[in-house]
This record gives structure tokens, sequence and C-alpha cells, in this order.
């Protein structure tokens, strides 16, 4: 049976940022969180590395495009949220109409139906 | 059979020895030891390994195998090191600057609180080590100094649980730092010129302005070093990501 391949690495560098910006556009969330989330969308092909979250989002805070806050969880421990900021906002949509570029040309070569812009 | 209750026995010793706590405290003192992590990162990275034991646990994996899972999933501390330094530079030295002056404060409140000390005098000229190389008095002042270096290094690598919550309390916003530290300086300033007879000067100085005048520029010019070390670390400190955000 064909089975799919892990994302390779560069990929998963370059699709980190529309994945973290989509996430939190659904609403705050934390780091363990969007893992597990990113793991159950991708089907396990996405599958990233706790070291490597962390230095992503705090590169998207320092760009502005996020924003976070130390709130108490329900098991009563603190927990850094993140938010998307409005300049996050206006990245996600800039960063959405470029993947769907790429997604729509191989998708015309790879005659797929084309996704909507 | 007797080989496989024996192995069964031995799995069971080692679970009843293993302690979550101590697993967890023993990792949080291998990340502190990790130069380029930040507290705030540590704390952040110390909330995920508990998210992702708790996750184990979860699908019914017992405390040792959920925190060996968990911790493997984090990450090696010397590589989490090497990414956040990658990530950041700028944050991994702007907190070591942060640490030396907060270290410095800490000398000066010291030689103020503990004015009668022979060794007092901490912050000596080059000279001065020179002349007194190897001496008594260079020791002297090393054994006064020391227990303050310890305690800002001990504090720097999260290995305070009980000044944990005190230490964030005061650093939780650059205001409250400012409106914490202000008043005590002020008052310990007093509290030291009132022990050197000044305020008989301060009752005469009010009825002369020049006199008050002199006295508040010579309270201010007293006043700049620690003032100035207060202005250092409220812009050094760590806070940007503590801000409560504007949600968008």
């Amino acid at each position: 049976m064909y089975k799919t391949a892990m994302l390779a690495k560069d990929l998963v560098a370059a699709s980190s940022k529309p994945l973290l910006l989509s996430i939190l556009a659904d609403g705050e969330s934390y780091g363990y969180e969007i893992i597990k989330k990113v793991r159950e969308l991708s089907g396990g092909h996405i599958e990233w590395s706790d070291g490597m979250l962390y230095p992503v989002l705090h590169r998207l805070e320092r760009d502005g495009l996020i924003e976070s806050e130390w709130k108490e969880a329900d098991n009563g421990r603190e927990r850094k949220y993140y938010f998307i900021s409005a300049d996050g906002r206006k990245a996600l949509k800039n960063q959405r109409q470029q993947w769907l570029a790429v997604h729509n040309t191989l998708s015309k070569l790879w005659k797929i139906k084309p996704a909507s812009i | 059979m007797a080989g496989r209750s024996q192995h069964l026995e031995q799995i069971m010793e080692n679970q009843a020895r293993f302690d979550l706590n101590v697993a967890v405290e023993n990792w949080r003192q291998e990340l502190a030891a990790q130069p380029n992590l930040t507290v705030e990162v540590r704390r952040e990275l110390e909330t995920h390994l508990r998210d992702s034991i708790a996750g184990f646990r979860q699908r019914c994996l017992n405390d040792e195998e959920s925190f060996w899972l968990a911790r493997r999933r984090v990450g090696q501390p010397p590589q989490l090191g090497e990414e956040f330094v990658k990530a950041n530079p700028a944050a991994v030295w702007r907190e070591r600057a942060f640490w030396i002056v907060l270290l410095l404060a800490a000398l000066q409140l010291w030689n103020k609180v503990c004015p009668d000390f022979e060794g007092k005098i901490v912050l000596h000229s080059p000279t001065w080590f020179s002349h007194h190389w190897a001496s008594v008095e260079l020791l002297q002042s090393l054994v006064y100094i020391l227990p303050i270096i310890c305690f800002v290094t001990f504090l720097a690598n999260g290995r305070m649980n009980w000044m944990d919550s005190a230490f964030r309390f005061v650093f939780r916003s650059r205001l409250r730092f400012v409106t914490i530290s202000l008043p005590v300086v002020l008052i310990l300033q007093l509290f030291i010129s009132s022990g050197s007879g000044e305020p008989a000067d301060f009752v005469n100085a009010m009825y002369f302005t020049n006199g008050f005048l002199e006295m508040g520029s010579n309270f201010f010019i007293a006043e700049i070093w620690p003032l100035t070390v207060i202005a250092l670390i409220t812009w050094l400190m760590p806070t940007q990501n503590r801000r409560t955000p504007k949600r968008a």
C-alpha cells in the first residue's frame, strides 16, 4: 500500500508560519496544544518537534504577528497563551494568497481541481 | 518462570522508586545549566513538559514512561539552547546584562545594609587589589560579597523555588518594579542618612532656602547611582512577553 512520506524539513520550516497563524486565527492556544493540533490535522504527516516550535513562536511574536500572555489554566498551573494580532491577520491573508497560488499552479499541472483564492 | 517474576519485581520496584517531581526538578536543573535559555523560555518549556507528561498519562502510561517520553519529545537541553540562541541571540545577551546589573544592585544594597562590617568596601579600585593581593582584607571582602553572588546566581539559574514567586511578583511589569524599588531605595537612603546624624542638618536646612537646595542636590547626587541601576534594570528586565496583549 502507498504510504505518504513525512513532510521534508524545508517544507516544515516554510509552512510553520501560515500554520501557526491559521491556528491562532481560530483562537488563543499554547505550545503543547498547537503541536497536537498540527499532528491531528495533518494526519501525522507534519510532526513538529517541541524544540523547534518555541523559537518560531517567539520570532512571530517579535515580528508583532502574535502576542502572548501567561494565564492560569484549568489545572491551576500557569501557561503561556498565544494570540494573533491585527498585523498577524494581515500577514495570514498574504500567506494564504501565496500558498494558494502555489497550490493552484501544482493542481493545474497535476490535473487536480484548484482551490479558490 | 522465576526469572520472569524477578523481572516483574524489578519493574515494580523501579516504579515505586521513581518520583515524578524529583525527575522534573532534575530536568529543570539540567535546563538551567544551559546559558542560552532565558528564565521565561525555561518556564515555558517546563509547562510544555508537564502538559506532555499529562498527555501520556491519559494514555495509561505510568509516571516514569510518561516522563521519559515527554522529555524526549521536548528535546535535549543543549540542542534546545542552540535553537533558541539561533532564533534570538539579543534576548540571551539582554538577560545576561540584566543579571549582571541586578548583581551590582544587590552588592550595593548589601553594602548599605551592613555598613559596620570590616570588609565593607566592595567595589575596590584595581590599585587596591594590587596592594592587597592575597591579603586578609581581600579574603574578608570576598567572604563578604560571596553570599550575594551565590544568591543572584542561584536565582538566575532557577534553583530557588521559594524565591521564584516573590521574584515573579516584583518583576511582573516595569511599572511594578519601579513602584516597589524606588520607595525601598529612598527609604533605605533616608534610614542610612539618619544613622549618620544628617536629619539635624535637614531640619536646619528647612529654614534656609539655599541650604535646602544644597541638601536637595546632595541627596540627588547620592541617589544617582541607585537610580541609574533601577533605570538600567527596568530597561533590561525581560517583561516584553508578559504584557496583556491587545487581542485582534
